[in-house]
Order: C-alpha cells, then structure tokens, then sequence
C-alpha cells in the first residue's frame, strides 16, 4: 500500500486525521538525532533507515496512530541511536 | 526573631523552591528544541539565558508581590497566626508534593495544568527569540505557582520582619538560590552535555527529587512551628515574653 493512502489517527483523536507524511517522520528523526548533537551523516543515516522500517511496518495497514509510529520508529531508532531514542520517544514526557 | 534566623528561613525557602522541576523541564525542552532544529550554540547560550532571566525576574516579582501584600495586612507586625497559617500550606503542600508532583508515567510529567503543560510545550516549540525565551521563563514559573506558593509566602513573611537595608539582598539571595537547579542545568545544557543524558538522570532520580522537595516543606513548616510560633505561645504562658 502506498504511504500516501494511510490514514493517521492524530494523538488521542481529538485532531483530524491526516495521511501518512514521510517527510514529517524524517524531520522529527533528524530532530532529534540533532538535539544529541549526532553528527550529520549518523543523523541522515538513521532517519532513512527508520523510515524505511516504519515503511515496511505499515505497508498492510490502512490506519495508524501517530503513536503506532513513534513507538516503531522509537524501536527502531533504538538500534542505531539509543540516545536520539530516547529523545524521540520521551519528548512529550517532560512537562 | 533575629535577622540570621529570618536569612536561614529565606534560604530554606529558596532552596525549596529550587527544588521545584518545571523551569528545568521547559529548559531542557527548550534547548533540545533549539539543538534539534540545528540552531548554533551561541543562540542556544541566548536562548537559555534569555529563559532563565524571565525566571529570575518572575521570581522576583512574586516574592516581592507577595511581601508586599502580606505587609498591607501586617502593618503592625506578623500575627502568630500568619506563621501558623503559613505552616499548614506547608505541611499541606508537602504531604500533596510527595503524592502528587510526578506523574506516574514515564519521563518527568509534572501535575501541573494540563492546558498549561500543553501551552507550555507548544510555546518552547515555537520560540526561537531571546524575548520569547524571556516570556516563557515568566510563564514557566506562573505554571508551578500552586507549589512555589508555600516556599515564597514563608520567605515573604520573613523578609517584612527584615531590616530595610537587608531586604533587597534577601529578595536577590531568594531568587538566586531559588533558581539552582536552572542554573546547574543551564550550565550543564552551554557545556554541551547531552539533553538526553541531563533528562534520563532527572528521569531516574525523580522519585528522590519528590520526596526531598516534600520532606524539605514539611520539616521547614515544623521548626517554623517550633522556632516561631510554640515557642511564643509557651513563652508567654510562662510570662517571660
């Protein structure tokens, strides 16, 4: 199934949904490799790679939650950039 | 009471109140907004200067706001029962800190608001200027209001009974201690540690953090009680005072 066709239920459903943007996912991955001060290359690196893992995650699915995504991408950031990880995944945990 | 023993009871105060986490979790938010939209070290030195400049003035104008009021109803000097008054909001504000202060979820979620906690989190997102930073560190500290309100009245009711000529020192001595915990940060945050490492060490310890900032309340409200108000009352009864 194309990303474009996947519907993401935003947090708690209390937002419309939208359809899957890969690009959003790669920004907030580089973000947050960015705020562990990852060099650009381990950055660029770890965002294509989680990406194409959320790609595969979702291919047979028509619905997801935006928190299905953080936590596999989280999952997955975790392999490569366990501090990147732990950023992306806590971020909406400190306040 | 002597003015080292209404310093010891500012200090006390202020060490309380540093001991409060929502300037620090909007900071470490804050820089690692501004780390992870690749914004250069010296903004992020202004950034966060800007931050902790809004809280120290916040801080500054809450315990003077507070002195202020609380001299209008003490011209005549602080009843007892002001004192007495002041321990009950902080027996009571510790007993709710160690139950209530973290949530029990992961990471550091603070029972604040969660109106304010969302504002809070959307404002740091989009801050990318010194004046914004400086607002959101007068925000940050408007947000924990309903906990800094024990540390502050206690320190207030102590600076009305200063010398004038101490009462500024105390005001600045109040705000500097007060923000410690920032400070340390901040410092921390400019030296290039890691946010990641700054948030997970907050994170493990804020078990520790609840129950110090509680025990720390309760113990300040029984030698206040003690020192202030049943020493008076036993004093009198005897006819010494």
């Amino acid at each position: 199934m194309s990303s474009q066709l996947i519907d993401v239920v935003k947090r708690g459903g209390a937002r419309p949904t939208e359809s899957f943007q890969a690009e959003k996912l790669v920004q907030s991955i580089l973000a947050a490799c960015n705020s562990v001060q990852a060099p650009d290359g381990e950055a660029a690196t770890a965002a294509r790679s989680v990406h194409a893992a959320v790609l595969v995650w979702c291919d047979d699915k028509s619905e997801i939650t935006s928190s299905d995504i953080r936590r596999i991408a989280a999952h997955h950031l975790k392999k490569i950039h366990p501090e990147a990880a732990y950023i992306y995944k806590h971020h909406r945990l400190v306040l | 009471m002597t003015t080292f023993d209404l310093f010891v009871i500012i200090i006390a105060a202020a060490l309380i109140h540093a001991s409060f986490q929502l300037s620090v979790s909007v900071l470490t938010l804050l820089s690692s907004h501004t780390l992870g939209a690749k914004r250069s070290q010296a903004r992020l030195l202004r950034l966060t200067s800007s931050f902790a400049s809004g809280v120290g003035v916040m801080t500054a104008l809450l315990l003077a706001a507070t002195a202020f009021t609380v001299s209008v109803f003490a011209r005549h000097g602080i009843d007892p029962v002001l004192w007495v008054a002041a321990c009950g909001l902080l027996f009571g504000l510790g007993f709710a800190v160690w139950v209530f202060y973290f949530r029990r979820d992961n990471g550091t979620t603070l029972w604040i608001p969660r109106g304010m906690a969302r504002y809070l989190e959307d404002r740091t997102k989009a801050t990318s200027l010194s004046a914004e930073a400086f607002g959101l560190g007068l925000g940050s500290v408007l947000g924990e209001v309903l906990f800094v309100v024990g540390p502050t009245l206690v320190a207030a009711l102590a600076l009305v009974q200063l010398p004038s000529e101490f009462q500024l020192a105390a005001v600045a001595l109040y705000t500097v201690l007060s923000m410690l915990s920032l400070l340390i940060v901040h410092v921390l945050v400019s030296g290039g540690h890691k946010i990641s490492k700054i948030q997970r060490w907050r994170e493990d310890n804020k078990n520790f953090l609840q129950f110090a900032a509680g025990s720390a309340m309760i113990a300040l409200g029984f030698y206040i009680y003690v020192d202030h108000v049943l020493t008076h009352a036993v004093l009198a009864a005897a006819g010494g005072v």
